[in-house]
């Protein structure tokens, strides 16, 4: 036991120690942002569990979602101590994935989870004394099914992505998960029609293992301890069965074959481009992330354009394609990031059109399943034709052109593929860096499909020209950007991957917000994240309302206020939304670089 | 006769620490040229920048005259290069990796296909016909770089650490092309902290340390009547060399 207790104290006080050390970088911007949406979450959940048990019993279950998908979004979840570095000191894999536990209740999710957890607390207390004195193992008993429950789920995931099967089935299960997160509302409205949240929905929610300890705490505010006894015992044995199954993959990690055994078909390109085509094309089918990647964006346009037809709406449906396209090219946004050092190759041969064979490559692999659903499905609901072709194709043009110009302009360095760890999620040291750049492909392929969908839905079929033409000029304009930029600035992409740091800004530029001051660093993460909430809904959206004669008060402060007060309060609260993010912006132009540096010419 | 590369006052610096400092060295048409210099005395950075894989902060390099910043494109044609645990296509196998930079480089498919097919032969490729890259052993990684470095008929090839952590009989393998490269008219520039390895192969040799060229020349200039082992350590070693023991394990 007491080796036990050494492994626990050891990882966990590793863990501690890493993450003093990293709060210094970006990090440490990036951390206050998330621990401060985190903190608005778990506000909202302890307001939900003042309001009624079903409603925290819908939020948890939406926080076990948040642990177990979250991970694949932002690069494999948190890998701060890897099993790789433990295996040549021969623990027991229960005791290895005991002490990853440990050190995985070190962080700052674990922390606002357990302040979420807290309603559980706040429960007990209204019911009786001895319902908040059950409050407390519930609550450590479910952070840790939690905890564990994202583990297992990447540990799972890895094991899977080494089958094309898998890789297939997890991209569907994960892209369908993320789709109805995404479309939350027709839930909600669903559930508005039926009269708020059904007896039966009420008793799915606490058979789901994050209402366990809901019904643990309600079972003794009600005095059947059978209830509370079997919960909380479920719990206890899950944590343990969840332990084990994480052990055992955690050995199957460890010794891993990566690549897909496929048959090889020999390579028939005869041109630069078309070699490039060629190896891109191999590299989407063998490397099962990619796969992944893929059938996640497809399932996410599917499941996402039809989610209304739970409510009989099926105006979204002929959407599934763009939608599709849109996640496609956030999710393949590090195109050159996930090559790593490979680039060294593209550098030594200047002359090959490295950029426009992996355009057509990315054309090749999206577009036809794309195409064939937008056709598919807006034949099904009969329409409406142009604005879906119109969208459809300028987005397949901005997608093409956005992916390489992002993937080259903002390079998160990728860690060579022959030098990933355990898990297939992990494409970068910079995860956040990584996630933040899916985000901005995102917006920015959106943009590029406007002005094809405004043409559309006034003119109708002018859209699909102005559609085709934007997309050929998105994908020639962007690529003969991003190829210009592979030739003036390829030494230094070179450099950033190999060191998997991106070099200062230049001489009197902006400053990132990684090079600031760890102080300013926080002010402006927070700056950043915080100005919205005054700006938007108490500002703008109040002021709208106000002028509308709404009825509606909700959460908008100057509506709740004496009529005097109201305008004054709206125009306070947008000017004060300005003036934080006014103040985001002044603190990293007041740090401008002013020491020489050398320029990358 | 021009140099086969010529490298003038080539200098780095990243962050604080000056890598390369003013670095001049010349080699000569046919050499084959072995640089020797500790772990982190600038060697890869220097072929680095010599290749054009790196940006210097002064200094210029030039491959049989041609400059490699200012006329990459020729520059680049006549140098193969093996840098060292640098990624590949990964996810080809070892021909397909062949046939893509074959391509790449302007060859025609036919040429491409006869010269994969001889290369896969003589580096002992051809049994891993369906494995990946990403599946490939240190030294098999090794032999599809040095044949990717050998693909478009280079007139200069540089090579940082290619016998590092190879084993014995891909080692003999990968000295036999190299030697018969140089014999066919060639010339060679590697990079390797390995004295014997460089005393058996080059003929001129370079001794880098802390950025800087300590001693150039051919072989014997450099070594004189000693061992080149003595000479470096000699050049590089601090005056107190003196070998320590580890308390705990003398008894």
């Amino acid at each position: 036991m007491t080796a036990m207790t050494t492994v626990l104290g050891t990882m966990a006080g590793m863990k501690l120690a890493v993450l003093r050390h990293s709060m210094s970088g970006q990090k440490a911007g990036l951390v206050a942002t998330g621990g401060v949406l985190g903190l608005v979450l778990a506000g909202g959940t302890l307001f939900a569990a003042f309001q009624s048990g079903d409603l925290l019993a819908a939020a948890y279950a939406v926080w076990m979602l948040g642990w177990i998908l979250g991970p694949v979004f932002s690069g494999g979840g948190d890998e701060t101590l890897r099993p790789e570095y433990f295996t040549l000191l021969g623990l027991p894999p229960r005791r290895l994935a005991a002490g990853l536990l440990a050190g995985a209740f070190v962080g700052v999710a674990p922390a606002i989870n357990l302040l979420a957890l807290a309603g559980l607390v706040i429960l007990g207390v209204r019911q009786s004394p001895a319902a908040a004195l059950v409050a407390l193992p519930a609550m450590l008993l479910q952070l840790a099914i939690f905890v564990l429950l994202s583990r297992v789920a990447v540990a799972a995931l890895g094991i899977a992505l080494r089958s094309r099967l898998g890789a297939i089935g997890t991209g569907l299960v994960n892209g369908a998960i993320l789709a109805a997160l995404g479309q939350v509302w027709v839930f909600a409205i669903a559930l508005g029609q039926t009269g708020g949240i059904t007896p039966e929905a009420s008793a799915v929610l606490r058979y789901l293992p994050s209402g366990w300890g809901l019904a643990a705490v309600e079972g003794a505010g009600t005095g059947s301890w059978d209830r509370t006894g079997l919960a909380l015992g479920a719990m206890v044995v899950l944590v343990a069965l969840l332990l084990a199954a994480w052990a055992a993959l955690l050995t199957r990690r460890a010794s891993a074959a990566r690549a897909s055994a496929r048959g090889r078909r020999p390579m028939t390109a005869s041109t630069p481009s078309g070699a490039v085509v060629a190896k891109e094309l191999r590299t989407w089918s063998r490397d099962l992330v990619r796969t992944h990647q893929l059938t996640f964006a497809l399932a996410y346009g599917v499941f996402f354009a039809g989610a209304p037809l739970l409510l009989g709406l099926d105006v979204m449906l002929a959407w599934a394609g763009p939608v599709a396209v849109l996640m496609a090219a956030a999710m393949t946004a590090g195109v050159y990031a996930v090559d790593g050092t490979a680039l060294w190759l593209t550098l030594m041969i200047p002359d090959a059109a490295d950029v426009r064979g992996r355009q057509r490559a990315w054309l090749l692999v999206v577009g036809p399943p794309v195409v064939a659903l937008a056709l598919g499905l807006t034949a099904v609901t009969g329409g409406p034709w142009p604005p879906v072709l119109a969208v459809t194709a300028a987005l397949l043009g901005g997608g093409a052109g956005i992916v390489p110009l992002i993937s080259v302009y903002a390079l998160v360095p990728g860690t060579d593929p022959h030098r990933r760890g355990g898990n297939p999620l992990r494409v970068s040291e910079d995860d956040g860096a990584l996630t933040g750049m899916a985000y901005a492909v995102l917006a920015l392929v959106a943009l590029t499909g406007a002005p094809a969908a405004v043409v559309a839905v006034m003119y109708g079929w002018a859209g699909v020209a102005v559609g085709a033409a934007t997309g050929v000029l998105c994908w020639w304009g962007f690529g003969l950007l991003a190829q210009r930029r592979l030739h003036g600035h390829g030494p230094e992409l070179l450099q950033m991957m190999r060191t998997g740091k991106r070099p200062p800004s230049r001489q009197g530029g902006w400053v990132r917000i990684d090079e600031l001051p760890k102080r300013e660093q926080i002010i402006t993460a927070l700056c950043w994240s915080v100005g919205a909430i005054p700006l938007f809904p108490q500002g703008i959206v109040a002021g709208f309302l106000k002028a509308q004669d709404s009825e509606t008060r909700s959460w908008f402060l100057a509506l709740h206020l004496p009529e005097a007060f109201q305008w004054p309060v709206i125009v306070f609260m947008v000017l004060l939304g300005l003036g934080i993010y006014g103040l985001g912006l002044w603190i990293p132009y007041r740090h401008r670089r002013s020491a020489a540096v050398p320029e990358a010419s | 006769m021009t140099p086969a590369l010529e490298i003038i006052g080539l200098s780095k610096t990243f962050g604080e620490k000056v890598a390369v400092d003013h670095v001049d060295l010349a080699v000569p048409q046919g050499s084959f040229y072995g640089l020797v210099g500790q772990n982190g005395a600038g060697k890869t950075t220097t072929l680095s920048m010599a290749v054009g894989l790196l940006r210097p902060d002064g200094g210029s390099a030039r491959i049989f005259g041609a400059d490699v910043w200012s006329d990459p494109s020729r520059a680049k044609s006549l140098v193969g290069v093996l840098p060292d645990g640098m990624a590949m296509p990964e996810r080809l196998t070892g021909r397909e990796v062949l046939t893509y930079l074959g391509l790449l480089r302007g060859l025609s498919k036919e040429v491409v296909a006869e010269r994969a097919e001889e290369l896969l032969s003589v580096l002992e490729l051809d049994e891993a016909e369906k494995t990946l890259v990403i599946e490939y052993s240190t030294g098999m990684r090794k032999k599809i770089g040095l044949a990717i470095a050998l693909l478009h008929a280079p007139r200069l090839l540089v090579l940082d650490e290619p016998f590092e952590a190879v084993d014995p009989v891909s080692a003999a393998t990968i000295k036999t092309i190299l030697r018969g490269f140089v014999a066919g008219g060639g010339s060679i520039v590697l990079s390797s902290h390995v004295m014997a390895l460089v005393e058996q192969l080059c003929d001129h040799v370079g001794v880098i340390d802390k950025g800087r060229v300590a001693a150039a020349g051919t072989l014997e200039q450099v070594r004189g009547d000693r061992s080149l082992e003595d000479t470096f350590v000699g050049l590089v070693g601090s005056a107190d060399t003196g070998t320590k023991e580890l308390s705990w394990l003398s008894r």
